[in-house]
């Protein structure tokens, strides 16, 4: 049986990806699959220890499952958010928002 | 027979995790959104088969369903409604401080939660019980639906609460970008600008209708 301490140390890579991204990037649709990632990462922790925790197996398996629906809705709202965000600012750069006037001259 | 399988198992757990990793890093790199936004729901796909490994199938289906047929669809979808998402020079921040720090930052958190994670004492730490059997999904329903449905609930209203506020936000959009309502009605509707009089209209007026009548005689 694989030991719990190597899902966890995946599970904390794709953490540690996860924030790499959501700190390094400017593209709002890279901090969102940045965020993803971080998800997919968390999941895979509780998987493990829903295995390897006789007592929490159900509940980490439900656990995942709340997780991955709140996943879809919070996707769409970053989405919209991303979308207004464009519209107000002209731009997905979250370093640089341009402003009314020079969205006027460009 | 039992040392092949184990040995079989740890393959399997290294091959996924390896492309796992890979992906993940591809999608955060690669130049192209639209091949990163695949990458991820390649990644979504190979975390199922961990679920696999860990004896989980309903949720590796539903990571497959929800993140590599939904999310990541949903990203793509984003991407082709904003052009300005492809342009590849916003990939990082401008400032190498900054850059360092974030490096910095999440190397620190994989690093602390590594060491947790191989010198800390799982075994005496998790609790030991009876063992139940999580490939049974009727227990898995009964604890979500009669068990727990409060929390079932709960998160229904989160995500209600989102999509309302996903709606209300692209109104609030829209009803930016319209112009006032000019005319007679409604309540709030504007009046309409009052035109200038001018003296010549008439006697212009009157010239036009000459030469109508006279194409007309002809």
């Amino acid at each position: 049986m694989i030991p719990l301490s190597w899902y966890l140390a995946v599970a904390f890579i794709l953490i540690g990806l996860g924030a790499y991204g959501m700190m390094v990037k400017r593209n709002l649709i890279r901090i969102l699959i940045g965020a993803e990632i971080m998800g997919n990462g968390v999941s895979i922790a509780l998987a493990a220890f829903a295995l390897y925790s006789p007592v929490f197996t159900l509940t980490g398996q439900a656990l995942i499952i709340l997780m991955i629906s709140v996943a879809a809705g919070h996707t769409a709202l970053a989405l919209v958010l991303m979308l207004a965000y464009n519209r107000r600012y002209g731009t997905v750069d979250l370093g640089r928002p341009i402003s009314q006037e020079e969205k006027i001259n460009v | 027979m039992q040392g092949f399988e184990s040995l079989f198992e740890s393959v399997e757990f290294l091959l996924i995790a390896g492309i796992v990793i890979v992906l993940a890093y591809l999608a955060l790199e690669h130049k192209e959104i639209v091949y990163a936004a695949f990458f991820f729901g390649i990644m979504a796909s190979f975390v199922a088969g961990f679920f696999l490994l860990l004896e989980a199938p309903f949720v590796a289906g539903m990571q497959i369903a929800v993140y590599t047929g939904g999310i990541s669809a949903l990203i793509i979808f984003g991407v082709l409604l904003l052009p300005r998402a492809q342009d590849s020079t916003l990939e990082a921040i401008e400032s190498p401080r900054a850059k360092k720090i974030g490096i910095l930052v999440s190397g620190s958190i994989v690093f602390l939660s590594a060491i947790l994670a191989l010198t800390f004492p799982w075994s005496e730490a998790i609790p030991e019980g009876t063992i139940e059997s999580s490939l049974d999904v009727a227990l898995l329903a009964e604890w979500l639906w009669s068990d727990h449905g409060v929390y079932v609930q709960i998160i229904a209203l989160i995500i209600v609460t989102s999509l309302v506020g996903v709606i209300a936000l692209m109104k609030m959009d829209k009803a930016e970008l319209m112009k006032d309502i000019t005319g007679e009605f409604g309540i709030e509707a504007k009046p309409l600008p009052e035109e200038p009089e001018s003296e010549e209209a008439p006697e212009a007026e009157e010239a036009a209708e000459s030469e109508v009548s006279e194409e007309v005689d002809e």
